[in-house]
């Protein structure tokens, strides 16, 4: 009986093109257009920055700053005489002005009181980019100065490769995971919400059958409601594995072949993601039933569905990385079970977590699938009128 | 083989009972004309039958045992055809068949052979792989009936079964049922169609208002209310006539005329007629038709408003 109620609902769902678009091919394109969107939000473009360089001191300390520049960001634009112009609309995103007694102050053996270096950037840039690119001068700068102190003394010169910046080791502190990327954080959030949308596929099948009269008819047959429930339960608990297989191909595979980073599976644990990728499954199927058994017509299975995966998504780190967020919508965000399940991937995918480090949210979606698959069961056995 | 004893049922949050002392009896071999507007009770009283709604009040017996504990024990003895078409759309005739085939706990050369049984019942065997969606009404009207029979119940109970079809698949749907009543099934048959109920009914019951208003075979229905005679008349205000007919039976307004159900020789009443003055400009009598008797005893008002 089992089986015969999911091959029903199989066919069903085979049948259901648009249906079949939202649960795959959806979350394929949202994968695809944000990795490549946000591509280089995680690997800022500071060598590829269109700039210029206002030389107004020609002496030998600011012609050498000028030259690690062009080391560090590539060659500059020719200084153009509109390049206010330029830099206010954008077409150029910065421009140094290396002020006249420069080389001067940078031979001083003491520290500077007043600005001899302007950073213009264009009104749009990045402020992260801005401060790294103001970071980057005042290091480059308090180089220069430190090497001209430095020859001043009897001490020996620096070896080729001495450097302030031979001081600083920076590396993301963890295991061997993988290193973070656009399509390292967006695989996951994709399929999370991909997997939380098989809610607007189940109930709206649901609504068809109950306005119908089959499902009233399966329940005279003598179909147990447990049955009914497993035997579309199941089938989208496969939509999901499928989901989560489809998902991962495409980081690994098509991301490179269209010119994003890949998804590194490497040093994973296959334990751990295949337990998150279980909990966030019966959470999602758990939740679609419940809603699926609350809802009654047709026009609200095709509006509170999706409302509510969209709504799940943008608070829960989805489409905003929760990182990005300020503290208050950080607390918020952590109520979305949306957000439960994207916290296990990315624990799992970009932190190397185990098993154990990720129950802390398989649990809390395993709660929150059984709440839910209680919540579908009472309505599912009020009396219809 | 039904018994249904003083039945009652209110819904949560119900203003009144949808249900209130019904009884009523269906036997095998039988066909019971459930008649009744809108709201009367009539998808109610299946729904307890259909195992969808819990006994509140009274009992509903199946050869003598109630009928939870006989759904609890085979659930397959009563079947239910409803007045939608409760199947699934996207799947094939023949997918609905082996679907609903298997919730009713048909398996192996069984099934296949109920299948092929209800397929040819229905003459559907030239469609088993056409999708439901593209079926014609009349088709989709085959296809609930003959879901209804996979399990071969002996109870079965069509809730208004005709809706919306063509003349002659409405005429192979009737044929239908009452070849499965004279095959020993009981049946219970809902219609708003009275010369349906007519034709194939042995035992007519018209509910409204969650009450039985009459029970019997449509023989006794229909001489209970004896005699009726319709009249339009000249010369006499529609008050006068009507107090003047008052004083030899019952008397409804039907527009510009007025019918008088007799319990005097109609002779009688146009003699008083002529006596009056009056002008009888049109007469018709005799038995009253089931149709009459349902509109006079559930009155005129639309229901649905």
């Amino acid at each position: 009986m089992l089986a015969a109620l999911i091959k029903k609902e199989l066919l069903a769902l085979v049948r259901d093109v648009h249906g079949l678009a939202a649960l795959f091919v959806m979350p394929v394109i949202f994968i695809i257009i944000m990795s490549l969107a946000l591509k280089d939000y995680y690997s800022p473009p500071q060598r590829s920055l269109r700039y210029a360089i206002d030389a107004q001191d020609s002496g030998a300390l600011a012609t050498s700053l000028a030259t690690a520049w062009q080391r560090q960001h590539g060659a500059p634009e020719t200084l153009p005489s509109d390049w206010q112009q330029q830099l206010r609309d954008g077409r150029l995103k910065y421009v140094l002005v290396l002020q006249p007694g420069l080389s001067d102050e940078l031979a001083l053996p003491s520290l500077p009181t007043s600005a001899r270096i302007q950073l213009l950037a264009e009104p749009g840039l990045d402020g992260n980019l801005y401060n790294t690119l103001k970071a980057e001068l005042a290091g480059n700068a308090g180089e220069l100065k430190a090497r001209a102190a430095l020859a001043e003394t009897d001490a020996p010169p620096p070896p080729p490769d001495a450097s302030m910046h031979a001081l600083v080791k920076a590396e993301r502190f963890g295991n061997n995971g993988p290193r973070p990327s656009a399509v390292q954080q967006n695989v996951p959030a994709w399929l999370v919400f991909g997997m939380f949308f098989v809610i607007a596929s189940l109930s709206s099948l649901f609504v068809a059958e109950r306005g119908s009269g089959a499902l009233a008819r399966l329940q005279s047959l003598g179909v147990p409601r447990s049955v009914l429930l497993a035997s579309k339960a199941l089938p989208y608990l496969g939509v999901n594995a499928l989901q989560a297989a489809l998902m991962l191909a495409v980081g690994v595979w098509l991301m490179p072949l269209l010119g994003g980073d890949a998804l590194s599976l490497a040093g994973i644990h296959w334990g751990a993601l295949l337990t998150a990728l279980a909990a966030i499954g019966l959470a999602a199927v758990s939740m679609a039933l419940a809603l699926a058994c609350a809802v009654r017509t047709h026009a609200q299975a095709a509006a509170i569905g999706p409302i509510a995966n969209v709504l799940m998504a943008a608070i829960g780190g989805i489409m905003v990385p929760k990182f990005v967020m300020p503290a208050a919508m950080q607390k918020l965000a952590e109520l979305s079970p949306m957000n439960w399940g994207l916290e296990a991937l990315l624990n799992v995918l970009l932190r190397g977590g185990d098993v154990a480090s990720t129950l802390p949210h398989v649990l809390r979606l395993g709660g929150f699938a059984a709440l839910m698959f209680v919540i579908a069961l009472l309505l599912f056995q009020r009396p219809a009128r | 083989m039904l018994e249904i004893k003083h039945l009652g049922y209110r819904y949560p949050k119900a203003p009144g009972a949808a249900l209130s002392d019904v009884s009523l009896a269906a036997k095998r071999g039988g066909i019971l004309g459930l008649l009744g507007p809108n709201g009367a009770g009539k998808t109610t009283l299946i729904s307890h039958l259909a195992g969808l709604l819990p006994v509140q009040q009274g009992e509903i017996l199946i050869d003598g045992e109630p009928l939870a504990a006989v759904r609890a024990k085979t659930p397959t003895r009563i079947a239910v055809a409803p007045q939608e078409y409760a199947f699934y759309p996207m799947l094939s005739v023949a997918e609905n068949l082996a679907c609903f085939a298997a919730a009713g706990r048909l398996s192996g050369a069984k099934k296949h052979e109920r299948i092929a049984a209800c397929l040819a019942f229905a003459q559907l065997e030239r469609f088993a792989d056409t999708r439901a969606e593209h079926l014609s009404g009349g088709l989709k009207r085959r296809l609930n009936l003959a879901i209804a029979l996979l399990p071969e119940p002996e109870l079965m109970l069509f809730d208004e079964p005709t809706v919306g079809v063509d003349p002659q698949s409405r005429a192979f749907v009737l044929d239908a049922i009452k070849a499965l009543a004279s095959q020993g099934a009981a049946v219970i048959y809902t219609s708003h169609y009275m010369e349906e109920i007519e034709a194939i009914a042995d035992q007519v019951v018209i509910l409204d208002h969650g009450r039985v208003l009459r029970a019997g075979s449509l023989d006794e229905l229909l001489s209970q209310d004896a005699y009726a005679m319709t009249l339009a008349a000249d010369g006499i205000t529609a008050e006068a006539l009507t107090t003047l007919l008052s004083h030899f039976g019952t008397v409804e307004q039907l527009g510009e005329r007025v019918r008088l159900h007799l319990n005097v020789p109609p002779a009688t009443v146009l003699a008083a007629l002529d006596a009056a003055g009056a002008h009888v400009r049109h007469a018709e009598f005799g038995r009253a038709n089931l149709e009459q008797l349902f509109m006079s005893l559930t009155k005129r008002s639309l229901r649905d408003s």
